[in-house]
């Protein structure tokens, strides 16, 4: 690593744009993780009590996807910052980062938008949820 | 491995990853928008806030749709202003902002009617 090569080490970009998408991630995970948190605390009381059970789903699944997403975007990172380093001048393909995720080859592309289209079909899933979970319990509060 | 979706990468050159990564973290913070938009309207609702029923639930309701289409409108965002990039054309209007402004300042009048009319 000594030399005039390129660094492959410490971060590609000096506005450190990986590092501060990956935060996006996070901060989004963790969005998710405090909404389902609070949906487990007051879907429950909102829907007819033979459904209540049914309340804490949203919540379960919410948690769980918060994690995936969180380990999601480590990955992403990861696999974003060996490409980059890989299209660096004078870089040697197959000999990248120690941190790579999937063996020692750099990946031939950057990461695609499947992550945003799976972020984009659980925010409208629980969107459209929350619609359903507002008309049942405004219903209940007027024939109440 | 072709990177998803086609419809994007499929055209023009890879831009400077810069430019891509901030296209990204755009698409998040509208997607926590949209999130915090539902977040407001369950709560409008659940709060149980002594406001005129009809007017608090329509604001609710309206809060809540429109944080359920901000998410398809980030993606779609998203892939329009990634297109643009990757052709060197400039970047598309903020459509969704204009949506946003026009939801939350209708939203801020129904809470208003519901105070007035409670």
């Amino acid at each position: 690593m000594t030399g005039q090569g390129p660094s492959v080490r410490g971060p590609f970009d000096p506005g450190l744009q990986p590092e501060r998408t990956e935060l996006a991630w996070r901060r989004t995970a963790l969005a998710i993780a405090i909404g389902s948190l609070v949906s487990l605390r007051i879907f429950p009381l909102m829907l007819p009590s033979a459904f209540a059970a049914w309340g804490f789903v949203p919540g379960a699944v919410g948690l769980v996807a918060a994690c995936a997403l969180w380990s999601a975007a480590r990955r992403r990172q990861l696999r974003m910052t060996a490409w980059l380093h890989s299209t660096l001048p004078g870089a040697m393909p197959g000999a990248m980062l120690g941190a790579m995720p999937a063996g020692p080859t750099a990946p031939q592309d950057p990461p695609g938008g499947g992550m945003l289209l799976a972020l984009t079909v659980l925010a409208a899933a629980f969107g459209i949820l929350c619609i359903g979970i507002v008309v049942v319990s405004s219903l209940l509060a007027n024939a109440g | 491995m072709r990177r998803f979706p086609a419809s994007v990468y499929a055209i023009g050159e890879e831009p400077d990853p810069r430019f891509s990564l901030a296209n990204e973290r755009t698409f998040l913070a509208w997607t926590r928008t949209g999130l915090a938009l539902i977040a407001g309207g369950v709560a409008l609702e659940v709060l149980g806030l002594d406001l005129h029923v009809g007017f608090r639930l329509a604001a609710s309701l309206l809060l809540i749709i429109t944080g359920t289409a901000v998410a398809p409108l980030a993606w779609w965002e998203w892939m329009r202003a990634e297109r643009a990039l990757r052709q060197s054309r400039p970047l598309p209007g903020a459509f969704s902002a204009v949506v946003l402004a026009v939801v939350v300042t209708v939203v801020g009048l129904l809470v208003v009617a519901g105070v007035l009319w409670r």
